[in-house]
């Protein structure tokens, strides 16, 4: 069965490229969050097996978003998917729990090959 | 205004446009630009907080706007709608995260504020207290893209560090 993830980012615009990414590879796109507070909702609902997380985002910021996910769900995987790569930025949300961290702007086989690893099992 | 906050947002522009539009921008000579000014068609405006702070606005007319969104998007944007804008918005919040990191190695930890677009040629902005310097690029076969930074360090940060 394929794996659900749950997209979450401000822009319409990267959600939608994300979404080509992910169902042209084989996963399904359980849901579409456009800031952190949508994402915790929708993580209740939909017990996704992935979630992308933004970080720089309206209402509630993805490294928020990401300590409540894993406060609700310890065994949550989070990559963050974010265009700020600065050291202290990786480092606090590989700290918040998050898997992985990719920078935009990215090619397609970077999110792929983050997301083969982290559902292998 | 320090010239070395410019550098960052320049390097990161080339670079970002090198990944998503696959094609070099030239850079142009950089001016200094009042503290009021007349903005172009399209402006993604990013706010900069932090250890320096301020604004960041990426100028371009109708036309190379369309032509970025279609470059992105991967399909002839016909009308400017939602995703374009999105797309354009997401180009300047790339360069502005990507400057951060640059930044960040200069010792200066900053975050942005998500993309806000304003479109019509006739918008006077004010950016306060800090002029802006411009850095003009070229993207070949798009056209002009303008990155107007006006940013300044923090006081509390600059007393800190004193």
């Amino acid at each position: 069965m394929a794996k659900r993830i749950l997209i979450t980012d401000d822009a319409l615009f990267m959600r939608v490229t994300l979404k080509n990414i992910l169902t042209q590879n084989g996963y399904e796109v359980a849901g579409e969050a456009a800031n952190g507070a949508e994402a915790v909702e929708l993580y209740k609902q939909l017990k996704p097996d992935l979630v992308t997380m933004d970080i720089t985002m309206p209402e509630m910021d993805g490294i928020a978003a990401l300590k409540e996910i894993r406060a609700l769900d310890p065994d949550a995987k989070v990559v963050m998917c974010t265009a700020m790569g600065q050291k202290n930025m990786v480092v606090e949300a590989i700290q918040a729990g998050a898997k992985d961290f990719i920078v935009k702007p990215f090619q397609p086989d970077r999110v792929v090959e983050a997301l083969q690893k982290l559902l292998a099992a | 205004m320090k010239v070395e906050y410019v550098g960052p947002f320049a390097e990161a522009a080339v670079s970002v446009m090198k990944m998503v539009l696959g094609t070099t921008p030239e850079r142009g000579q950089l001016s200094a630009r009042p503290q009021i000014f007349t903005t172009q068609q399209i402006n993604i405006v990013c706010g900069i907080t932090g250890m320096v702070e301020g604004l960041v606005i990426y100028g371009m007319s109708m036309v190379t706007a369309d032509r970025i969104a279609s470059k992105m998007i991967g399909a002839p944007v016909v009308t400017f709608d939602g995703l374009a804008a999105s797309a354009i918005a997401e180009l300047g919040n790339m360069i502005s995260g990507n400057s951060l990191a640059l930044l960040a190695s200069k010792g200066f930890n900053c975050d942005i504020t998500p993309p806000t677009i304003i479109r019509g040629s006739n918008v006077k902005i004010t950016t306060l207290d800090i002029p802006a310097l411009v850095i003009p690029l070229q993207i070949p076969e798009i056209g002009e893209f303008e990155i107007n930074v006006s940013l300044q360090e923090r006081r509390r940060a600059a007393q800190s560090v004193a």
